[in-house]
């Protein structure tokens, strides 16, 4: 198990995920004039009032700040594409695709944006029922490894926040497991009280199964 | 051979195993009775950490036996086949995990692996739930009975979800250095 003294070491912080997430483009529109912006990471506008374009979130927050704009919450941010979510997530076992870094951005825009997104509760105790439905099955899904015979795990659709926050646990758990597992190859000489290795071989399946 | 980057991998080889003297040893008589003679018989059972053991067992100069919770008709066994969740590990042997590994390789005991695995299984389940699950102050009491390694899984698990909780929580998004703060220091 070497090199396992930081569990930290190999992942982001929840202020890291956030500045990527601040790369993600969303719709303003601006209130004041400007010429197009030449950035490394593409051309920006140009701005003139009412007229909606597409800025990298840092940009649209930074001009909301100074009250030069109002964004417009993305697609997926709106109550009844939530609410649609929301059940899916509820009733199926696979996580539903929903924007990567959609914790971060939903945080960064009730932070900043708040006058900005209809209803603005609601949204956000959708997101935030959603966020803890997802959980629930990443915590589920993670009780299955131990009963897998392969040591592997399949998330499809895992947003960003949510990978990180669980990535130190798995991949140590993971890696004990698969430590025990081979220095063992050594087949099971019937001393060793069974009871909990009967059900192994019966599941194939993986239940955290993307689409 | 331990991993010279990583003190639990060598911490894990402190842990004392039971050794038998195949021959005659002169100075070592530190691990029997000390007395004038200074020297161990052939055939004398004493206690020696496993790094030790190992460099002496590969010689063929001590045979090494199974700690007593490994062995395979102790109550150790027993009892982790009834609820590995609920064994203190930790007061066993506190990188049972390691340890396992090392000594089922070195000797060639086939029947530790299998055990150590239905451990972990049961256990890691615990675990995961405390981890991930549990309020950020309080301590759940169980975490006593965990064995280091498992203690490192738990925090691992348990310090990702506070510190997500602590970012979701808001609070100052910027932090002032700690120089900032200062007052300067009247000049005398």
């Amino acid at each position: 198990m070497g090199s396992q003294s930081d569990p930290h070491a190999f992942a982001f912080s929840a202020a890291e995920l956030e500045f990527l997430a601040e790369d993600e483009t969303v719709e303003i529109v601006p209130n004041m004039r400007l010429e197009p912006l030449h950035l490394i990471s593409g051309d920006f506008g140009p701005f003139r009032p009412q007229i909606a374009t597409q800025v990298p979130l840092w940009l649209a927050v930074a001009l909301k700040k100074r009250g030069k704009c109002t964004i417009r919450p993305p697609e997926w941010m709106s109550v009844e594409k939530l609410t649609q979510v929301l059940e899916a997530e509820r009733d199926s076992e696979k996580f539903q695709s929903l924007p990567f870094h959609y914790v971060e951005i939903s945080r960064l825009l009730f932070d900043h944006a708040r006058e900005d997104i209809p209803d603005i509760y609601m949204v956000r105790s959708l997101i935030e029922d959603i966020k803890d439905v997802r959980f629930h099955k990443i915590g589920t899904g993670l009780e299955i490894i131990s009963k897998e015979v392969t040591y592997a795990l399949r998330l499809k659709n895992l947003s960003a926040m949510e990978a990180n926050i669980v990535r130190p646990f798995v991949t140590q758990a993971l890696q004990t497991f698969h430590k025990l597992n081979t220095s063992e190859a050594i087949p099971e000489s019937g001393s060793i009280p069974s009871r909990q290795r009967q059900p192994v071989n019966q599941r194939d399946k993986r239940v955290l199964k993307g689409r | 051979m331990a991993n010279y980057y990583d003190i639990d991998d060598i911490l894990a080889e402190e842990e004392l195993v039971p050794a038998v003297f195949l021959q005659t040893a002169n100075e070592v008589g530190i691990f029997d009775c000390a007395d004038e003679t200074n020297k161990v018989e052939a055939g004398t059972q004493v206690e020696m950490p496993f790094w030790l053991a190992q460099e002496l067992y590969v010689r063929q100069a001590v045979s090494i036996k199974v700690p007593p919770y490994f062995d395979t008709k102790a109550k150790t066994r027993n009892e982790i086949g009834a609820d590995a969740a609920h064994v203190d590990l930790r007061s066993l042997c506190p990188y049972f995990y390691n340890f396992g590994c090392k000594i089922a390789r070195l000797i060639g005991e086939k029947t530790i692996g299998p055990l150590l695995l239905v451990a972990f299984r049961t256990r890691y389940r615990e675990v995961l739930i405390k981890a991930h699950t549990a309020a950020s102050i309080v301590v759940p009491k169980n975490l006593t009975l965990l064995t280091k390694e498992e203690t490192k899984l738990y925090e691992a698990g348990q310090s990702s979800t506070a510190a997500f909780k602590k970012w979701r929580m808001g609070g100052p998004r910027l932090q002032k250095a700690s120089v900032l703060g200062r007052k300067r220091k009247p000049v005398e």
